[in-house]
């Protein structure tokens, strides 16, 4: 019982959440990102060290050195030297 | 044979294998390739999601006034919003080629610098230049993603706008028109009969082949299901009359699978007849239409009826799930059938209407008469006595304030449709019935809910019992599931019910995906962000940690400790310590998981702490006091120890206290503090040696070398006396009323202490007395004066004069002799 029990909250864990991209800044000093979601532009301002969850259903976004991408929402991107890169 | 085979097979994988790799090695040619033509690839298609938008857009215009066409052009709007997105991804690959390789090119050279080769530059100009056509062209991409999501907003407004208008629209009822709107009734009726006729002739002449395969197979669809249905879903719902009192599962369950079963199964009926006849093109699109609303009122009637036939059963009686009297429910039955078919009526014929372009009077009041009989059958409703009084069968009207509010809901449409607010009127009529019966099999799913969650319910339900045959529980774990399955079942009941209801009201499916996505990924109230995911996540997170630190245990303990003959307090203690790491570390990676910020805790903390730390002193100091016992183990599980006043044998450490069992079974639970800040008394701290001390008196006179020898004696005769250290007599002194001696003997095993002391008693008592030797009371010495000499002679000479009264019966006489001395009384 206690197998099965075991098993099925592994596959909970595994199925988990991916639900909104998520970015990191690895600069020493704060990043803005344009993003576009839905009708909307806003920035997202990310602090050195800050790791932010956002755009869960698809977005344009556009990176400090003006490089522009379009997400899905299962993305990590790491911002070093304003450059963005993406896993 | 084998042999061949087996070559052939290895020549055939080698081949596969060699062929295999030089696809690998060609796919990234030709992908590469295909990675420099991204611009050129994706520039028609940006230009035709553009121009698609721009058609959108004048559509949208144009259909301000159907709901239906703006739906279905958000749908497209929507489709072109996702490929639009999809332009942008594939981007993706060419950009993150091109910031490689620029970044392997490295920085421009500053003007101090050497220059560079020109093939870097030109080269590094060139992919800059690539890179800000691709950003262009995702800029173009992003802006079009925009505007169409603004049109979406757009259509939402529309709709918005086209729903309160229908609502508040008020028609001009001229009953005066009464005889116009009968002889529009019977032209539009003709009208009907020609369409459909003209139809069914161009059907006949040439689609006969197509019509009659769809017939075909939807006419085997319906026996599949029919058989199907009763054969093998059969014994889910068939109720079995001739059961008493069957109980409330078993009417719950038989209820919704007779009301689900069977309307699914015309469902689909209906679902493949049209699919097939729309596959086959026999339809023409305003049979179409008709025939799609058609079989969806057909489908909601039904379910509709099925679902009032399962609550009420007015011929089954034990079956019902309502106490509601038989024939009252039969009445009951009717009215909400008629109820739900009316409105179905209203409902395809307004499709009829749409498609005939029939005129506005005819509709207006085809809806008014409808409403009208919706709120009359309703009112009604609310005048049946349906309540049966449990003992004497006589029947009851509604509760008064269900019957006030049916009948409030009843004459809402009849004074909305009389006033002239029909719109208004149809939606009500239409929600009423609709969402009333959602609202009742959303009930029903609640109350099933609570009936597993009942004592015993679960086990007696057929999971219940195949999962007390699988896994072998026993009733506790199987009534606590039956809780967890109460819950799910509720869970489940509103994420299908909640989103139904929605979709029918009029929301669309992407709105309700998203509202419901944000809701579990988390919303902001306030300060906090809330995420039920990251908090179901964090709880998941820290179950396993738990269960991981409990296996690690126990595998530590069972295999590695065990094996290498660990003794069993340094058992105790590590595996107390790993699962205190092992809690903490899961409850650590469980709240970082849940995305609790900590903080925000640390103020609140620390304005707590003076409090907690006076509160906790005690608490935090046994604590420690605890980990302290653990590492130094100064006392181990199974020691006799003594310690603030008691004594026992320590059976737990825990982390605040430690249990000791006295002899006589008692627990004693110990706060560690007073372990580690007062003296313990362990007697098998390092080994189980003790000595036994025995004190003996010899009396006075007795020879104490005799005595000494004897002493040693009895304690070297002893078994359990261990020979080395030897045993050994003290002479401890001369006591008030006898030599003092001490025996002293050391014992293998201090626990035994008791009974060796009890023998070795026994033996000193023996010897003594073999040997004349006393162990005497305390001594007194007495001086008697000459005076109390000759009281205590005068006593017994008067005893002997008087006859014997019996023995110790003496009363002290107090003869004068006896005053005189100063005795108060002889007894002889």
């Amino acid at each position: 019982m206690n197998r099965y029990a075991i098993a099925f909250l592994l596959v909970a864990i595994g199925a988990g959440p991916a639900f909104a991209a998520s970015a990191v800044n690895n600069d020493s000093e704060p990043r803005t990102l344009v993003v576009t979601e839905g009708s909307t532009k806003s920035d997202l301002v990310l602090s050195p060290g800050e790791t932010v969850d956002f755009c869960p259903a698809g977005c344009f976004v556009t990176f400090p050195n003006g490089d522009r991408q379009a997400l899905t929402g299962s993305e990590t991107i790491e911002i070093t030297g304003g450059q963005a890169t993406i896993n | 044979m084998g042999g061949s085979k087996l070559i052939f097979s290895g020549k055939l994988s080698k081949f596969l294998f060699v062929f295999a790799i030089f696809f690998a090695f060609l796919a990234p040619v030709s992908h590469g390739f295909a990675q420099q033509n991204i611009i050129a690839e994706q520039r028609p298609i940006i230009d035709s999601l553009k121009k698609q938008t721009a058609d959108l857009s004048g559509q949208m215009a144009k259909a301000s006034t159907s709901d239906e066409e703006l739906a279905d052009l958000r749908l497209q709007m929507e489709g072109v919003t996702k490929k639009l997105l999809g332009v942008g991804l594939a981007f993706r690959p060419r950009l993150t080629e091109i910031n490689a390789r620029l970044e392997q090119l490295g920085p421009a050279p500053a003007q101090g610098q050497p220059a560079e080769p020109a093939i870097v530059t030109d080269e590094r100009n060139r992919l800059t230049g690539e890179k800000a056509q691709i950003n262009a062209m995702i800029g173009e991409t992003e802006d079009s993603s925009v505007t169409v999501n603004q049109m979406i907003e757009r259509i939402g407004e529309m709709r918005r706008e086209l729903f309160t208008r229908t609502l508040s629209q008020r028609v001009d009822i001229n009953y005066s028109l009464g005889s116009q709107v009968v002889g529009a009734a019977g032209y539009e009726t003709q009208k009907l009969g020609r369409r459909i006729s003209s139809w069914w002739r161009f059907v006949l002449s040439f689609k006969l082949k197509p019509f009659l395969a769809a017939a075909f197979f939807a006419l085997a669809a319906a026996l599949v299901l029919h058989f199907g249905a009763r054969r093998f879903l059969g014994d889910l719902f068939l109720r079995d009359p001739t059961v008493e009192a069957p109980s409330y599962l078993s009417r719950l369950s038989a209820a919704f699978w007779s009301t689900l079963i069977p309307s699914a199964a015309v469902g689909v009926f209906l679902g493949t007849t049209y699919f097939f006849l729309d596959y086959f093109n026999v339809l023409r699109t305003d049979i179409a239409k008709m025939l799609s609303s058609l079989f969806s009122v057909i489908v909601i009637v039904y379910f509709i009826h099925r679902l009032a036939k399962a609550v009420l059963c007015s011929d089954m009686p034990n079956w019902r799930l309502v106490h509601i009297a038989p024939k009252p429910a039969r009445v009951l039955t009717y009215l909400i059938t008629t109820t739900a078919l009316i409105n179905g009526l209203d409902y395809f014929l307004n499709t009829v209407n749409q498609v005939l372009a029939s005129p506005l009077s005819l509709t207006v009041a085809k809806s008014l008469l409808a409403t009208v009989l919706v709120g009359l059958l309703i009112i009604a409703i609310a005048w049946v006595k349906p309540l049966e009084q449990e003992e004497t069968g006589a029947v009851r009207p509604w509760p008064k304030a269900l019957r006030v509010f049916l009948i409030c809901l009843g004459l809402f449409p009849i004074v909305a449709a009389l006033l002239g607010y029909i719109g208004l009127a149809r939606f009500a009529s239409q929600q009423i019935v609709v969402n009333g019966a959602f609202l009742v099999t959303m009930y029903l799913g609640f109350l099933t809910a609570r009936a597993i969650t009942a004592e015993q319910a679960f086990g007696s339900t057929s999971v219940g019992r195949a999962m007390q045959q699988r896994f072998g529980m026993d009733e506790t774990s199987l009534d606590q599931l039956g809780l967890v399955a109460g819950i799910l079942t509720n869970f489940v009941v509103l994420l299908i019910g909640v989103p139904l209801i929605l979709l029918q009201l009029g929301f669309q499916w992407s709105e309700l995906q998203t509202w419901f996505l944000r809701l579990m990924t988390g919303f902001q109230v306030g300060n906090f962000s809330i995420s039920f995911t990251s908090i179901f996540t964090g709880l998941l997170l820290f179950v396993i940690g738990y269960f991981i630190t409990r296996w690690f245990q126990n595998w530590l303990d069972g295999s590695v400790m065990a094996r290498g003959r660990v003794d069993s307090g340094v058992r105790n203690s590590i595996r107390t310590v790993v699962g205190y790491l092992g809690l903490a570390l899961a409850a650590l990676v469980g709240i970082s998981a849940a995305g609790i910020n900590l903080s925000n805790l640390a103020l609140v903390a620390g304005g707590l702490s003076l409090g907690i730390g006076f509160g906790l002193q005690n608490v935090v100091s046994n604590f420690v006091s605890g980990l302290i016992l653990l590492v130094e183990r100064p006392i181990k599980v199974g020691d006799w120890v003594e310690a603030g006043g008691v004594a026992g044998i320590v059976k737990k450490i825990s982390v605040r206290a430690t249990e000791v069992e006295t002899f006589q079974r008692q627990s004693i639970i110990v706060p560690n503090s007073s372990l580690i800040n007062d003296n313990v008394a362990n007697w098998t701290h390092r080994n189980k040696l003790g000595r036994a001390d025995i004190p003996i008196g010899a009396a006075y006179g007795s020879d104490p070398r005799k005595v000494h020898a004897l002493l040693l004696d009895i304690g070297r005769s002893h078994p359990q006396v261990l020979k080395n250290p030897e045993p050994f007599v003290a002479f401890k002194g001369f006591g008030d009323s006898s030599l003092d001696f001490e025996l002293r003997v050391f014992l293998s095993d201090i626990s035994s202490i008791v009974l060796v002391e009890n023998e070795l008693r026994f033996l000193i008592v023996e010897k003594f007395a073999e040997e004349g030797i006393e162990i005497p009371f305390p001594q007194r010495d007495i001086n008697l004066r000459v005076e109390q000499i000759e009281a205590i002679a005068d006593a017994i000479a008067a005893r002997k004069s008087q006859p014997k009264v019996g023995t110790g019966s003496g009363k002290g006489k107090v003869t004068a002799g006896a005053a005189k001395a100063g005795i108060a009384g002889i007894k002889i």
